[in-house]
């Protein structure tokens, strides 16, 4: 800062003496001309300078927050921070042709780097099209995805009965995207949508799932299928109908478990095979599945697609074993879920089901809830599955005898073990009393929720089961139908009559979820434990909860408040799903490219284009050389209308004036302007919060200050001379009727201040820094950090280096911005040699306390 | 206050072929009192400027079938060479928005678009024509005036 300020000094003072050439009309317009186009320019390198900052913050928020945000939001802001920089360029090389044209070259070289970063190739898929249930294992789940690897495992490690069947591969799912060509669609349809608004996100969806449903089948798909199909007919009697599943890489992992958010169809015909399978890989961009992703940065091209095609198997009764509490990881006690029929009359969530719980080995019955089952899902002759009643003497039967329960209990832990985490099993007992397991995945736990005080006063509804703990308060939402969801607010209370899992789109929006019925297992439940999202199900009629009245959930009480009641509130933090995520890990490489500032001293050797690294350098490098351009251009042309003027003022400090466009009131022939002839909205900001209220002088100077100073004095040639004349000052504004731009040097501070304050509240902005002192480092770095303490709650952004201290504020109206710089003008006459007194602890809280009411009163006169 | 001076309004050419946008974009400008014309693709919008000489500032959307925005802009800046133009794309992509930068556009904005980023910067290309307007007629000797004032 100290040689900028040099040579701006030395400009003025070669071009403002009293010999000033007389110019020609014309020359004066062509030189006018020039000036407006100038600045122009200069205030367009300003305003893509303040945005491209703009959109590095909004990058480095989303990266340290817990916001889910898509490669959507990656690419985008990617791409808008580079234009911007860009434009910087191009336009500080319109004010100065040709002198920095490294800067084009190495703004290409971190473009290149950043694009193979966030344009990463996906992955090709090269292995068979399909391949049978008994030729897989653990580690294929790159090409027939997490759900089916486990069941292959699952029969051809651990010994255990699955359903005969094969996967269709992620090979073939590439396979029908590339023969349709639809990738680029794909793309260029999420890419345009904002999918945080629901009827953007349904709307997308819908648009997504047309495109794969209504695609053509490729030839060698159809082949490979229809011979997986021969082969198996041959093991079977008569025709079997097949369950068409998802399996999603990345599906079924410990950290996510997509639970129920893809299709699964069951009792397929075989002719309608390929036709489920498209319709099953559609799946992957139902909304629910999409919000998914998005919240743990998962991006579409990491979760390829493969399909199961599992024979069915006719099941007396099936559903769901836990071998922990869903919710309680302490409770290691196995929990059985069971319906008469198909798994799927548990898995739904939807109806009553019995609950076995037992102890781990020697393993007992422990516990017996048998429901009074009305209701189960069965076969329908051909195709398809058909809900029937079940017969009146049936109802209260146990679904399973005690030696099935171990059975399975047995089958669970077994898998527990082999996994070596605590496991989801989906199982299935055929006529023949034998176990088949179905699926299995990693089991997943809400966190522990803090704890939730006592309530007064009686609930509006209580009962149900905890399904996912926490409480949160907000207002009642009725979901029915899809067309109420689209109108669901933010942080709304979700109440719903059956716990569908087309619901697990909403939960990013919602701050809790009632339901009148279902229970603990089923998907939704799942995905609400996985969002952390407090929920409480089976709660019976809820017709108490009126659309659009304030509640509070206590899903650990069991029991809806009526009214917010803000000590329970958002008692817990949702989990940062993203973390660990693939999409963030993009961002942060990105990042490295775009945010950090390696180009830190303008007076540094190093400061030049070949030194940039990052796009945060160009814009620092192309923000000190615009403005150093534009004070050099003022003083180099000897142009009366546009030269420095010296300020007319009666203090031993010399302030030079530059006009960029409509600075001044009138053309100002002489050699000096009047305060009241500069027509600078932030300059008068500045100037009243310096003149505001008189200075003091310089602190009281205790023995050690003084002695600091001194030392310091000798030390530093660059402070012996000022030393002489303490109170030397060198001042240079460039002033335009609603920017200001001043270098100053008071004393031994050396700051820059910059604003923006016009009628366009995004573009204006205010940028100050404060460097140097007379004593040691370590007081001047104090008081920069003093500044910073004084700055902190006044609304601007704060950087402390050493003895730096830099601040910004933007996006702001005029008069906004004004005050601030009123307070700017405050502190850079106050804070001068303060340094001295850092050493004080008593002084340094007296002045802090002065400063801060001298503020408060600032903006009262 | 003053003689009255009538400031005409700024005249803004859209193309793109998605109609739908280009529609609703065009009744979002009209009330904020730009003067707007339509087109549907290059060929059509390269003759509405030679046809209308008033035309201040084209939004062109970058991937249209036939002659893309890339392509056409090195046109436009040819034969209109004061003539502003703003690339508008769905896509984001270094390479291309860069490029189209490059290619001589005032500035490259991702759709969905803000609008009033977008009348900023309509009114910022604007301001950058008028000064180029008055450059060169301070080159030729004649005086320079707001290009959009009439004097009433």
């Amino acid at each position: 800062m100290a040689s900028v300020i040099r040579s701006i000094g030395g400009w003025f003072r070669r071009f403002t003496g009293p010999k000033e050439p007389e110019l020609s009309e014309e020359e004066s317009e062509r030189l006018s001309a020039l000036f407006r186009e100038r600045y122009h320019s200069f205030r367009v390198l300003l305003t893509a300078n303040g945005r491209a900052l703009e959109t590095m913050a909004t990058m480095e928020q989303a990266y340290a927050g817990i916001q889910p945000y898509g490669m959507d939001f990656v690419i985008s802001n990617a791409t808008t921070a580079a234009v911007r920089v860009y434009r910087m360029i191009q336009h500080l090389d319109a004010l100065a042709p040709g002198k920095y044209t490294g800067l084009f070259e190495r703004f290409d070289e971190i473009r290149g780097e950043l694009d193979t970063v966030i344009h990463p190739q996906p992955k090709i898929i090269d292995a068979p099209l399909v391949l049978p249930l008994a030729a897989i294992g653990r580690h294929d789940s790159p090409v027939v995805g997490a759900k089916m690897a486990n069941l292959g495992e699952i029969h051809n490690a651990l010994g255990l009965e699955v359903p005969p069947g094969f996967v269709i591969t992620a090979a073939a799912y590439g396979r029908l995207l590339d023969h349709n060509n639809l990738r680029p669609e794909i793309h260029r349809l999420i890419q345009s949508v904002e999918i945080d608004r629901p009827d953007a996100l349904f709307a997308l969806s819908s648009q997504l799932q047309q495109l794969i449903t209504s695609a053509e089948i490729p030839s060698d798909v159809r082949e490979a299928v229809d011979g997986a199909l021969s082969a198996l007919r041959g093991e079977f009697d008569s025709e079997i109908g097949f369950a068409v599943r998802s399996s999603a890489f990345g599906e079924d992992s410990a950290e996510t478990s997509f639970a129920g958010l893809y299709d699964s169809q069951l009792n397929v015909h075989p002719d309608n095979l390929l036709a489920a399978f498209v319709e099953t890989a559609a799946s992957k961009y139902t909304p629910q599945a999409m919000v998914y992703r998005r919240h743990h940065g998962l991006r579409n091209e990491d979760t390829e697609m493969a399909v199961g095609c599992m024979a069915m198997i006719d099941a007396r009764a099936g559903g769901v074993a836990y071998t922990s509490d869903p919710q309680d990881a302490v409770d290691s006690r196995i929990h059985i879920s069971a319906a008469l029929g198909l798994a799927k009359t548990v898995v739904d969530g939807r109806f009553e089901v019995d609950l076995f719980i037992t102890d781990r080995p020697p393993l007992n019955v422990v516990h017996r809830e048998i429901a009074h089952k009305t209701t189960a899902f069965a076969l329908r002759p051909g195709a398809g599955i058909t809900r029937r009643e079940i017969e009146a003497e049936l109802a209260d039967r146990p679904a399973l005898d005690d030696r099935q329960v171990l059975a399975i209990a047995r089958a669970a832990l077994d898998l527990e073990t082999h996994f070596g985490a605590p496991q989801d099993v989906e199982w299935a007992v055929t006529a023949a009393r034998q176990l088949v397991v179905l699926q299995a995945r990693p089991m997943h736990w809400a966190q522990v929720p803090a704890p939730v005080p006592n309530i007064e006063g009686e609930p509006l509804v209580s009962g149900g089961v905890c399904v996912s703990p926490g409480a949160a308060g907000g207002r009642v939402s009725w979901v029915h139908s899809d067309r109420e969801a689209l109108k669901v607010p933010k942080n709304a209370v979700l109440v719903i009559d059956y716990p569908d899992p087309r619901w697990a789109a909403l939960l990013d929006r919602a701050a809790a979820v009632v339901s009148e019925h279902g229970g603990i297992a089923g998907h939704l439940a799942t995905v609400a434990r996985e969002f952390g999202v407090p929920a409480i199900f089976g709660m019976g009629n809820l017709e108490a909860l009126r659309r659009g009245e304030e509640v509070t959930v206590d899903a650990d009480g069991l029991a809806i408040h009526q009214g917010l009641i803000p000590e329970i509130g958002q008692v817990r933090r949702r989990r940062n799903l993203m973390e660990g995520s693939p999409i963030r890990g993009i961002l942060e490489t990105a990042l490295t490219h775009i945010a950090p500032l390696t180009l830190l001293d303008p007076n540094a050797t190093e400061f030049r284009p070949t030194n940039v690294r990052t796009l945060h350098d160009i814009t620092r490098f192309c923000h000190e050389k615009a403005v150093a351009e534009m004070f050099a251009f003022g003083s180099e042309h000897k142009f009366p209308r546009y030269a420095a003027k010296q300020l007319h003022h009666n203090v031993p400090m010399q302030w030079w004036v530059l006009n960029l466009d409509d600075g001044f009131t009138e053309d100002i022939k002489g050699k000096y302007v009047h305060l009241n002839e500069i027509n600078c909205g932030p300059m008068h900001a500045l100037w009243d919060g310096m003149v505001a209220i008189p200075w003091d002088g310089p602190p009281a100077m205790s023995g050690s200050g003084l002695a600091s100073v001194l030392f310091e004095a000798t030390r530093n040639p660059a402070l012996s001379t000022p030393f002489k004349k303490p109170y030397a000052q060198r001042n240079y504004f460039m002033v335009s009727k609603n920017f200001m731009n001043l270098q100053s040097r008071f004393g031994f501070h050396f700051s820059t201040v910059e604003a923006l304050a016009g009628e366009r509240d995004d573009e204006n902005y205010l940028v100050f820094s404060l460097k140097g002192g007379a004593a040691d480092m370590e007081r001047r770095s104090a008081r920069a950090r003093f500044v910073a303490d004084i700055l902190a709650d006044k609304g601007f952004r704060l950087k402390v280096i050493e003895d730096t201290v830099a601040a910004r504020a933007s996006a702001l109206p005029q008069e906004v911005v004004l005050a601030m710089v009123k307070v700017i003008g405050y502190l850079l006459m106050h804070t001068r040699q303060l340094d001295m007194i850092m050493g004080d602890q008593r002084s340094i809280d007296l002045y802090r306390s002065k400063l801060e009411n001298d503020i408060a009163s600032l903006n009262r006169k | 206050m003053g003689r009255g001076v009538k400031i005409m309004a700024i005249s803004v050419l859209l193309v793109d072929d998605e109609v739908g946008f280009v529609e609703s974009l065009a009744k979002r400008l009209t009330i904020r009192q730009f003067e707007v014309s339509q087109a549907y693709d290059a060929e059509t919008a390269l003759a509405m400027l030679a046809e209308n000489p008033k035309i201040d500032v084209v939004l062109l959307d970058v991937k249209m079938p036939g002659t893309d925005g890339l392509t056409a802009i090195k046109t436009m800046k040819r034969r209109h060479p004061l003539v502003e133009v703003i690339l508008l794309s769905g896509y984001a992509n270094l390479e291309t928005s860069v490029g189209g930068m490059a290619l001589g556009a005032f500035d490259y904005l991702l759709k969905p678009v803000r609008i009033d980023e977008l009348v900023y910067k309509v009114e910022d290309a604007h301001h950058r024509k008028t000064l180029q307007e008055n450059k060169i007629r301070s080159l030729r000797g004649e005086s320079s005036t707001d290009s959009n004032e009439q004097e009433t």
